[in-house]
């Protein structure tokens, strides 16, 4: 093996691969067929546009802009559908404008706000345009033009939208048009400045499934085989007075006291202790997550702090070293110590492995990807589009996320260590890091509920600050807090879903559909910074959980290729080779970007679906059939050390 | 694979028939009648090239013994096949044709075996008293034998070097290939581009099958049939040819039924600097109008830049002039050819091939190979010229200078854009079969050599890799509308660089006739429409669709082919475990619903 190695150095991290062409099939879901137009021939635009398929509104779908266009036969279905609302919207006001299409030019159009959102219907006959923009996602809204501003369309609103695109409505001059409409979504899109509710708590959609039963963080840690002998569940936080950014119910090791854990957090960067977040089924190592140790300048140490790793890592017999990864580049661990933060340092931890993984920052991402928008909307950038792609280096910090991720999952699968994981609060990075791996590990995760577990697991209730992050309902979109780092999680998710096409229950409308409702404020699920703050809002009851609209609908975010497979584990491979834009979602506003053909791609899902339904009610069939005759268990096949496939990786 | 030897084991084996080289061209009279052109009154000139074809380029008079090439017989080897698969440990032996290795008589594992023409280029290393050869494959497989002994080394690469850089096809190991379950002649009629011309000659009343270039004078690189309009004769045809270039006057390539109208394909005229005219050429073009419908228009589009097309005047060639041909209107759409093209392949390929370098620049490296750019530029130029016929009604004449790449490679993927039939795996074996092969691709030159290769260049371009990237983008923009998958383009890549089948043989359809292709070496598309490889080669989610495809030829939804070129570098085993899923959840509830299911790669007869 080595030899080979020698000769074929550096060939990708990982072992386990996927034939990327299959991938590829994946991506297309969905696909609206648009335009696409050659330029030479002269070439009527409207005649041979292919209609595309009108999603009609419904309550328990979002589409944020759907372009509709008027078919050769001239049947247009828009105009005498009324404006959708949801149930607790109401309507505020409606004005005539003109919306300025980047793609297409000018439209006019009639524009409807409510207190959800922004809809806005094409008023030329050739034109079936329909935008349909929760004002959630408004991140900013500035006017363009002055009362003397010359030149057509100079006048009017510029609003800047945090999914990936810009909206530019153009009014008349005269008589102050803009005001009212400026000021009204101004009022609505960032409720929190005008002592508004958030549109969550006005929603009244019912829903037959509850999403908010979900997630039972008692029911996950039992299904992990927790708590056992060396790890139990404490209710040290139930009135989240350890810590108030963690929820309630924590798992630690069985040989920690309540004290030591109060100890320990007193030298953890906003009490985030060392806690569990999974623990693998077989060699019962563990991924612990926490926030950095305040070390400082002066090197502080901390016995308890020390002693508690220490008992972490005797929860594992098979290795004698922890493993550290501190999501950051070193200088900024080591910069860190001017704050009061800092590492862990070889000295002070004897028997701790400490690597870097670095992953830049929260302002390093936000830059990032404004570079990546600067290059899709509205124009892509055409004559040097890798290298232009290349210097916004999203794509190498997905890269890099990714790595570090093989690398904890790895350390803990192949390598039989337990790994502790943190950036300096492990909010962020130390969120993106365990719940990629855990998503690599545990193939329970790659089920739709059990993504939605894990989101609300790691992301949700170990807090995230999506409210600092996405700044819902809040007017400063200039906020150093903001940044994109939930969004790059679920990009690392579509990478992985692309390198492997059949490992996950769920499909690229899944993803969006997640992101879109990230900002939408149509549902309870992303508000708020922590669990703590949340309870006290009674989300859960005075809101909807964004799990109630997929688990309701589930077959639309279905993967017909997906096949389960217990414990296989899922090494993608981040080498920048394998890594793509995820075009369909950042270049998603841009119908050059989509293939024209009446493509009956969702149709075949859909029947491939059912094939597959029956496919394995048959299969489970027969195994009952056969497992009926085979009724001497000594001779049960499947013991469960043969569940845990040995796989091997090499870095 | 194919199996690609039917006589495994024989070290050195001497493949060599003297026979069969005695016997032509000399020996006319044991030509078969059917597949022999020089039963025709006009007798044969060979020309040098294809008397290199059939002799090699060693003049010698009782042909070429192979074992004078090879300098070994066997030696102990260990070979690498990349980071995924276990060295393999054994003989090693070089025949004729192959590179064998075998595994030594208690080892469980099989032959290997390599087609000596595969391999591009050799590298030799040796130190104390081993060596080492590095293989560089046509396919982009890189291969490494570690070797005892330095004599043995030397000699092995001595040999394969010899061996693998024979240009006589004759000798090529298709005429020596005999596998087990198929019959010599069988599917060269598979896909007879006259069948296709019967039916458009039949359906439109407006073209007719000409017998003009029965015995290829009149263009060297057409097939015998070749379909014109009926309103044009023979005689005009002669003086349309000698207005072309290599004789390519303009023929049908496709009619598109709904519109009626037609894509054309020709080489350049031969204006000159004199501007000169053709009536002849004239006519024919507007009979093409004219047999499309009233009033139609037409389109030349030029494969090159409006500047080029007007410096080829120099050279005695040159574009269409305006006033001559009312009715059409000229575009230019200039595409990479020749050295450029080729060039950007071997870029890319050393790109992706190289390991060492940070991966932080593989954006602007792979930006810096144009290769995707080439893609863009193939397929939207195909787009218009489908667009012409498809949307506007009109016809459209393809040609670049000569006509046999960058014309071949627009006209062939328009009709697969436009043309549901060619998207079937049976029309489009039709359609290279049609547009490339029987279109006077010169394959034995574009393919000579791959990306490694370290000879001086001469003819190689990577047109046909090309056009099989530009069908894969299709394939995966819509991942349902082709009823083949990526194993299907991959076979025709490996097999247009070097095969056991005799398909993509020579440089047109009369060298091919003279080398006695069809009749003495076995056809591609029967192996390929052999039952088990069906699996690999079909897309499990095709539904058969009636519409056009427009695929979006924006650089962002354009990808880098990694099934093909990261074959090697990433191992293709999980690949192929993740297409059997999915034929498993597509085809275990086809067959179990009792569907007939008809098979699309039989022959329509």
């Amino acid at each position: 093996m080595c030899e080979t190695q020698a000769f074929f150095p550096g060939t990708g991290i990982c072992k386990e691969l996927e034939d990327h062409a299959l991938l590829l099939w994946l991506t297309q879901e969905g696909a609206e067929s648009l335009n696409r137009s050659f330029h030479v021939l002269e070439y009527c635009r409207v005649s041979s546009m292919a209609s595309a398929p009108t999603s009609k509104y419904n309550s328990h779908s979002l589409e944020n802009e759907s372009i509709k266009r008027t078919s050769r036969d001239g049947v247009n279905r828009d105009l005498s559908e009324a404006v959708p609302r949801l149930p607790g919207e109401t309507r505020i006001t409606d004005k005539e404008v003109i919306y300025i299409c980047p793609f297409n030019g000018p439209i006019k159009g009639r524009v409807y706000i409510t207190n959800y959102r922004l809809y806005l219907r094409s008023l030329e006959t050739d034109s079936a345009l329909i935008l349909d923009v929760p004002l959630g996602v408004i991140s900013r809204i500035e006017k363009m033009g002055g009362a003397t501003s010359r030149g057509e369309n100079s006048y009017g609103l510029d609003i800047t939208c945090k999914d990936m695109r810009n909206l530019r409505f153009a009014l008349k001059q005269e008589g102050h048009s803009r005001r009212d409409m400026f000021e009204i979504l101004t009022r609505y899109a960032f409720p929190l400045a005008h002592s508004l509710p958030i549109f969550a708590f006005l929603n009244e959609e019912k829903f037959n499934v509850d999403g908010w039963t979900v997630y039972n963080p008692v029911e996950e840690y039992r299904r992990q085989g927790l708590p056992n002998h060396h790890w139990r569940i404490t209710f040290i936080n139930k009135c989240y007075e350890l810590c108030d950014t963690y929820p309630a119910l924590l798992v630690v090791p069985y040989r920690a006291s309540d004290d030591d854990l109060r100890r320990v957090a007193t030298f953890r960067s906003r009490n985030r202790i060392p806690v569990l977040s999974w623990i693998h089924p077989e060699n019962k190592t563990v991924i612990v997550r926490c926030s950095q140790p305040l070390v400082g300048m002066s090197g502080k140490r901390n016995k308890d702090d020390e002693k508690y790793l220490d008992v972490i890592r005797e929860t594992n017999r098979q290795i004698s070293k922890l493993t550290i990864y501190d999501a950051r580049p070193n200088v900024n661990a080591v910069a860190n110590k001017a704050t009061g933060g800092g590492y862990e340092s070889d000295d002070a931890y004897h028997n701790a492995e400490l690597f870097f993984l670095d992953i830049h920052n929260i302002h390093v991402m936000r830059e990032s990807l404004k570079k990546v928008k600067d290059i899709v909307y509205p124009n892509v950038e055409e004559s040097h589009w890798l290298s232009s792609l290349e210097s916004t280096h999203w794509l190498e910090h997905i890269k890099l996320v990714l790595t570090g991720a093989i690398q904890v999952a790895d350390k803990v699968s192949s390598g039989k260590s337990s790994v502790l994981v943190h950036c300096s609060d492990g909010w962020d990075r130390t969120a993106q890091l365990t719940s990629l791996a855990m998503l690599m590990l545990d193939s329970f995760y790659r089920s739709i509920e059990g993504f939605e577990i894990l989101v609300q697991k790691e992301w949700i209730s170990f807090g995230h600050k999506f409210a600092s992050r996405i700044g819902h309902g809040d007017k400063n979109h200039a906020d150093a807090d903001r940044s994109p780092i939930f969004l790059q999680f679920i990009d690392c998710v579509w990478q992985m879903s692309k390198q492997f096409p059949t490992a996950f229950e769920f499909n690229e409308r899944f993803l969006i559909t997640i992101l879109d409702h990230l900002y939408s404020c149509r549902f309870g699920t992303f508000l708020y910074n922590c669990e703590s703050a949340r309870e006290k809002q009674k989300v859960t009851e005075r809101t909807i959980s964004l799990w109630s609209l997929i688990n309701s609908n589930k077959d639309k975010f279905k993967n017909p290729f997906y096949t389960k497979e217990i414990n296989r584990v899922l090494y993608p491979v981040a080498s920048m080779r394998h890594l793509e834009l995820w075009v369909n979602y950042y270049i998603r506003w841009n119908p050059r970007i989509k293939q024209q053909q009446p493509n009956p791609v969702e149709q075949r899902y859909v029947e491939l679906l059912a094939l597959r339904d029956e496919y394995i009610q048959r299969l489970e069939e027969l195994q009952l059939a056969s497992s009926a005759k085979l009724s001497d268990p000594s001779t049960s096949p499947s013991g469960p050390s043969q569940m845990m496939p040995h796989v091997h990786t090499h870095f | 694979m194919l199996n690609q030897l039917s006589h495994p084991g024989a070290p050195a084996t001497i493949f060599c028939n003297r026979g069969l080289l005695n016997s032509c061209p000399a020996g006319v009279a044991s030509c078969p009648a059917s597949s022999c052109p020089f039963r025709s009154p006009r007798s044969p000139r060979l020309t040098l090239r294809e008397s290199v074809l059939l002799l090699g380029p060693r003049p010698t008079t009782d042909g070429m013994e192979f074992s004078e090439l090879i300098r070994t017989g066997r030696a102990q080897a260990k070979l690498l096949r990349g980071p995924e698969a276990p060295p393999l440990r054994g003989t090693l032996c070089v025949t004729g044709h192959h590179l064998l290795l075998s595994p030594g008589p208690q080892a469980t594992s099989d032959l290997w075996l390599l087609l000596l023409r595969r391999v591009d280029s050799i590298e030799k290393r040796v130190s104390g008293d081993s060596g080492t050869i590095t293989l560089r494959c046509k396919d982009l497989r890189v291969l490494q034998l570690d070797i005892e002994g330095v004599e043995a080394t030397l000699d092995i690469a001595r040999s394969i070097e010899a061996l693998s850089s024979l240009e006589s096809v004759i000798t090529s190991f298709p005429f020596f290939y005999r596998p087990k379950g198929l019959r010599l002649g069988d599917a060269w009629h598979f896909h007879p581009p006259e069948r296709y011309y019967k039916r458009v000659a039949r359906e439109t009343n407006a073209w007719r099958l000409s017998e003009v270039n029965e015995d290829f004078s009149l263009c060297p690189s057409y097939p015998r049939a070749v379909i014109v309009p009926r309103a044009v004769d023979d005689d005009a045809l002669a003086r349309c040819a000698r207005f072309r270039q290599g004789g390519r006057f303009p023929v049908l390539s496709y009619h598109h039924a709904p519109s009626g109208t037609v894509l054309l394909r020709s080489s350049q005229p031969l204006t000159g600097p004199q501007k000169r005219r053709c009536a002849e050429d004239e006519e024919l073009l507007r009979a093409a109008l004219a047999g499309a419908r009233p009033g139609a228009r037409g389109f030349i589009l030029d494969t090159r830049s409006a500047q080029a097309a007007k410096q080829a005047r120099v050279t005695g060639g040159g574009t269409e002039a305006k006033a001559a041909y009312p009715g059409w209107k000229r575009l230019h759409r200039p595409l990479e050819r020749g050295w450029p093209l080729q060039e950007s392949f071997v870029r890319l390929v050393e790109a992706c091939g190289d390991l060492e370098q940070s991966m932080d620049r593989w954006l602007s490296q792979l930006e810096a190979c144009h290769w995707l750019a080439h893609v863009k530029e193939a397929l939207s130029t195909a787009c218009l010229a489908a667009q012409g016929v498809g949307r506007e009604g009109a016809c459209v004449l393809v040609h670049g200078a000569e006509g046999t790449d960058s014309t071949l490679l627009v006209t062939s993927l328009a009709q697969l854009i436009l043309d549901p039939s060619s998207r079937t795996m049976a029309g489009f074996q039709e359609l290279v079969e049609r547009e490339w092969i029987q279109a006077g691709h010169p394959f034995q030159l574009r393919c000579a050599h791959s990306a490694f290769s370290h000879a001086r260049p001469k003819h190689e371009a990577p047109t046909f890799l090309l056009f099989l990237d530009c069908v894969w983008q299709l394939g995966r923009q819509f991942p349902l509308s082709l009823e083949f998958g990526e194993g299907l383009l991959l076979a025709l890549f490996e097999h247009a660089y070097a095969s056991p089948f005799g398909t993509f043989l020579c440089s047109s359809e009369k060298e091919r006739c003279l080398c006695e292709v069809r009749t003495r070496t076995h056809s591609l598309w029967s192996g390929l429409n052999q039952p088990k490889e069906q699996r690999k080669l079909r897309n499990p989610l095709y539904v058969p669709s009636p519409l056009a495809i427009w695929p979006s030829v924006e650089l962002q939804t354009l990808r880098l082919w990694q099934g093909l070129f990261l074959r090697w570098i990433r191992p293709p085993e999980p690949s192929e475990v993740a297409w059997e899923k999915v034929w498993q959840i597509v085809t275990d509830k086809k067959t179990e619903g009792c569907e007939p299911t008809v098979s699309a790669s039989e022959p329509r007869l």
